[in-house]
């Protein structure tokens, strides 16, 4: 399900505004812009929402493998040795992780580009109701993924993707060697290290032994 | 011994089984390619060839799934060809062991036929637009291991996994432009019966046997219950055999494994269905084993295998969908051409792509089933504008195409690229053409409408009509297409001068249906050629064409006639399940239909206007006195803003409307958004609206000849090696609302192309924006450029990744952190600039 505050959010729509969605506001501009219209964009919103959902594809793939934390930043991941700090702390005590990719497909990359031919407005809207939809596809396999790990006596850390702070893009590479998600999920990797279909994840999963 | 075409028509043919999960279990890691085992590890290849020729397989699948050009090199020990070389090797041994061998059971694998097909699998890239692989280099990616295994010597290609329909076509192209040897087609389908990009079996079909496969089906994802419906689906459109090498079960995780459900005794049961309803060349693919194998032979070859039949389904494909000819009429949207459309030409002369997919839009949404690409000007490439247009088309819409055209290179080109099966227009009875045209369709397949004219004119008569139609058919089953890829066009003539003309059209319908049960096509509209309100002609002749058996017509959406005659025919045909089509269609239709065009925005404006109106009032108490078009542009009202600067053009002048209406109500919007009261869509939003106004004004501007005055012009790009461009659009957006000409270069701009363009079109202000981190070394390096090549400009940077910090690292003069910001600074750089 994708959340339409959520989607405000990624408009950057502040959280003041957000806790008072659905209350009017104060008027003290002699054309408020947000007098009359809001109604007009939460009605963008939802029908971004209602056509995401339909040409969404949700699907993921994942893998558990050990890896080891070397010190130094350095790091034995199952693709090879990586140096990145800010993913050593993240991995903290973990001697596995999950791996995983997911993607909302690419006929949502369709419906974004018949969107821009008619209205940036809407467009705009749908890259966030997209985010939003790839985000929320994350939360649920990262909840059962956490939830596998709990049962077996592993706690699981937050997520962790190629491009948070010195784990570098460059891992897509090495994930995607692992993973093969073009075969499994009909994710790519682009030469510029982006992926396609454009609402996509990939991401680590540190699992600590309790 | 039969080759392999001969025995799969003479009854069951069986594949291996799957082979990464045995090689997984014989110690392959994770992440290292299989292939190299071909090499380092051979005797474990064989072992595993050897077990299933001893379980009964016919066809060795080659272990060459990943063996392309991407993964390996050219040269040294683990080359593409010594990788693809040994592979083959590997299995002609294993063969040959298997056939010495004198096996326990009365007929031993000495006494069968083995085939060796060489293994083709997925490249891992997806194809343009949506990815960043090109077809051609996909075609000549799937070209070089083809190449390598048809000369070392196998007996079929086997494309299979395949969860691309586009990327499949690569591959089969590939393997016919290669070498003559039969072509195997297997996809992966989702549980839903669709690829990963969305094509469900039916298309597949299409496709596939449009290009010439031997044979096609299922492979990989689902195991063989979840198969059942997809293999109903096959062997219902395919004439070609089918294939079904499924997998032992969906796979799960256990304890950090992967594992297959699905017993060898389960797996026959379910293979004996799967034969009874309609596949015939059977084996394995993940998880299944030789045990799975032999289970399943055993139990099979005593089976009779479902005759294999010619199907008569006349289909195109998009790459999601098949669209069938058959009942209910096809409508052609025919809006897509620029014959006596200015506005169209002249979008064709600019590039203004935009405008050529909305016509394309518009029909869809009028329901279009198909839309007729015609490009062809003669001023302009129409080979390389064809498939262009045909390429965009299909980053938006879903619909099956139309190639249009005359010019055999345009036709080849759009053919080829195009990511399905398309329907062609157009052929006819000369020789000359009939020579062009067939090879095209034979080698990519297509449905081609056929005119019935010929070196002697259009017949006057229906008898003659139907001669040509003979002539085309003969001429075609040479060229080894079938009678269901032809749809004939009896022509429609103008009424007015011939008022036999009508009859002749419809009496060569009935005599196409009723002696050669063909498919037909008419492009309506020539019939009311020289009448006043033509479309009351074109919509009873449409309608006694259906009647007379029409199965496609070349016609407006947008045309009401057009569509009551389809509608009304359709639900009095019996072609509308409860109505439902008639209902949704007659009961939104506008209430005034006589020149509904501008009845209908008139009624938009009358609806935008009282809503205005209701919050007008709501705000009532406000002090200072509303403008309502600046109120309008404040709330993003798109029709009503055009409408009111329409009307004030009645009295005021346009830079008065601009200076005192259209700005002011920008930058109202503008400091909420900066002072985060209003938000992005709002923004837009207005900007929209204001865009509406600015084209009223800028029409108005243009019919009395006065020249548009800009502030200044601005390149923006998103640089090179970064697809995102959304940002560098909404600031695009707000620039030309502020009154900036804006060069926009488009995403993934080299360096190169800007510093061009700002030198030669004397530019002070470039925009660059990056989404990625990996992409502000491009932008680095833009700026480094126009500094080292004197380009007298200043610098805005932004993007999602960038900070004050990174502009100034890599010396933009500006970041700016949002659109408006962008905004401020051209009008203080212009506002410098005019001192």
């Amino acid at each position: 399900m994708i959340d339409e505050k959520e989607v405000y959010r990624y408009l950057g729509y502040n959280s003041e505004w957000i806790a008072g969605l659905g209350t009017d506001t104060k008027n003290d501009y002699t054309y408020d812009p947000a007098d009359g219209s809001s109604e007009v964009i939460t009605g963008y919103i939802r029908e971004a929402i209602a056509s995401t959902e339909a040409a969404m594809f949700p699907k993921a793939c994942y893998g558990r493998f050990p890896i080891e934390v070397k010190g130094d930043g350095r790091i034995l991941l199952p693709y090879g040795e990586v140096v990145s700090h800010d993913l050593t702390r993240n991995l903290y005590d973990c001697k596995e992780i999950f791996l995983f990719a997911a993607t909302i497909g690419a006929e949502y990359d369709r419906l974004l580009r018949r969107i821009r031919l008619t209205s940036m407005a809407k467009a705009a809207i749908l890259q966030a109701v997209g985010a939003a939809a790839v985000e929320s596809l994350c939360n649920k396999l990262n909840g059962d993924l956490r939830k596998d790990a709990e049962a077996g006596g592993y706690k699981a850390h937050p997520r962790y993707s190629p491009g948070y702070g010195d784990y570098a893009l460059e891992n897509q590479k090495g994930i995607f060697a692992i993973l093969q998600p073009s075969r499994y999920i009909g994710l790519s990797l682009m030469d510029t290290l982006i992926m396609a279909p454009e609402k996509s994840v990939t991401a680590v999963i540190g699992l600590e032994k309790r | 011994m039969r080759t392999i075409q001969e025995k799969m028509k003479e009854g069951f043919v069986f594949f291996d089984g799957g082979c990464g999960t045995l090689l997984q279990a014989a110690g392959l890691k994770a992440g290292e390619l299989p292939e190299t085992w071909n090499i380092t590890h051979a005797d474990e290849i064989r072992k595993i060839h050897y077990d299933y020729l001893m379980a009964g397989s016919n066809i060795l699948k080659t272990n060459t799934f990943g063996a392309n050009a991407l993964k390996f090199q050219e040269e040294g020990e683990y080359s593409l060809k010594n990788v693809v070389e040994r592979a083959i090797d590997n299995a002609r041994e294993a063969v040959a062991a298997a056939e010495a061998e004198k096996s326990p059971g009365t007929d031993g694998p000495s006494a069968k036929e083995h085939y060796i097909a060489l293994d083709i699998g997925p490249l891992g890239k997806l194809l343009k637009p949506l990815g960043d692989l090109d077809f051609e280099d996909a075609v000549e990616l799937f070209r070089k291991t083809i190449a390598i295994g048809a000369a070392y010597g196998v007996d079929l290609i086997l494309i299979e996994t395949m969860n691309d329909i586009y990327e499949a076509k690569a591959a089969i192209l590939a393997a016919k432009e290669t070498c003559e040897l039969p072509v195997f087609l297997t996809t992966a389908y989702d549980a839903s019966g669709k690829l990963l990009t969305g094509a469900d079996a039916k298309a597949v079909v299409a496709v596939a046997e449009g290009l010439g496969v031997d044979a096609l089906g299922i492979n990989c994802s689902l195991g063989p219950e979840q198969m059942m419906g997809i293999v109903e689906e096959l062997a219902e459109y395919a004439s070609v055999p089918v294939i079904v090498n499924p997998n032992a079960g969906i796979p799960r995780t256990e304890n950090g494994k992967t594992v297959y459900d699905v017993t060898p005794d389960k797996f026959r049961e379910a293979m004996i269905r799967i034969a009874g309803l309609g596949g015939r060349i059977l084996g394995g693919c993940c998880g299944t084993t030789p045990q799975h194998i032999s289970s399943m032979i055993a139990a099979v070859k005593e089976m009779t295998p479902l005759p294999l039949t010619w199907k008569e389904h006349t289909l195109i494909a998009s790459y999601t969908h098949a669209v069938e000819f058959s009942g209910k009429p096809i409508l052609i949207g025919e809006r897509i051409n620029p014959t006596g459309k200015s506005k169209f030409k002249q979008a064709l002369r600019d590039h203004n792509m935009d405008y050529i997919l909305q016509e394309g839009l518009t029909q869809q949404e009028k329901q279009a089933d198909v839309l007729d690409v015609n490009v062809g000007l003669p001023e302009i490439d129409e080979a390389a504008m064809m498939t262009e247009v045909v390429m965009e088309l299909q980053g938006v819409t879903d619909l099956p195409l139309q190639i249009d055209t005359t010019d055999s290179k345009a036709m080849e080109q759009a053919l080829r690229r195009y990511n399905g099966k398309a329907m062609i227009n157009s052929v006819n009875g000369k020789e000359e053409v009939m020579r062009e045209v067939f090879p095209l369709v034979r080698k990519y397949g297509g449905l081609v409408v056929a005119l019935t004219i010929d070196e002697d004119g259009i017949p006057e008569t229906a008898e003659g009509r139907l001669a040509i139609v003979d002539k085309i058919y003969k001429k075609a089953a040479e060229y080894g297409i079938a009678k269901k890829d032809i749809i004939i066009d009896p022509l429609a003539m103008s009424v007015s001068a011939d008022k036999e003309s009508a009859k002749v059209t419809l009496d060569s319908l009935k005599g196409i249906k009723e002696r050669y049960q063909g498919r037909t096509s008419l492009g309506v509209s020539n019939i009311s050629f020289g009448l006043p309100n033509r479309d009351f002609i074109n919509a009873s002749f449409f309608t006694m064409a259906m009647q007379n058996g029409l199965d496609a017509a070349i016609m407006n959406p947008n045309s009401l006639e057009m569509m009551k005659a389809y509608h009304t025919f359709c639900a009095l045909q019996g072609y509308d399940e409860n109505f439902a089509d008639y209902i949704e269609y007659a009961s939104n239709l506008p209430a005034v239909t006589v020149g509904n065009g501008a009845g209908g925005a008139g009624m938009g404006s009358v609806t935008a206007g009282s809503r205005t109106g209701s919050d007008a009032a709501a705000g009532g108490a406000d002090t200072q006195e509303k403008d309502s078009l600046i109120e309008a542009i404040v709330k993003g009202l798109k029709e009503r803003a055009a409408h009111l600067t329409g009307e004030y053009l009645q009295t005021m002048e346009s830079i008065e409307i601009i200076d005192g209406k259209l700005i002011p109500a920008l930058d109202i919007v503008g400091k909420g958004f900066e002072e985060k009261r209003v938000f992005l869509p709002q923004l837009l939003m207005s900007a929209e609206a204001a865009k509406s106004a600015f084209d009223v004004i800028k029409e108005a501007m243009q019919s009395k000849g006065a020249a548009e005055e800009k502030k200044g012009r601005i390149i923006l790009a998103t640089v090179k090696g970064d697809i995102h461009d959304i940002g560098k659009n909404i600031v695009k957006v707000l620039l030309e609302n502020y009154g900036y000409d804006v060069i926009d270069l488009g995403k993934d701009v080299p360096p190169e192309l800007i510093v061009k363009t700002a030198k030669e079109e004397k530019i002070r202000l470039v925009g660059l924006s990056a989404l990625m981190t990996t992409t502000v070394p491009a932008m680095e390096e833009t700026i480094k450029m126009l500094h080292a090549e004197g380009v007298d400009c200043k610098v805005l940077v932004g993007g999602a990744v960038l900070t004050q910090e990174y502009a100034d690292m890599i010396h933009a003069d500006k970041y700016a952190k949002d659109a408006m910001e962008s905004v401020r600074y051209a009008e203080e750089i212009f506002a410098l600039s005019l001192n």
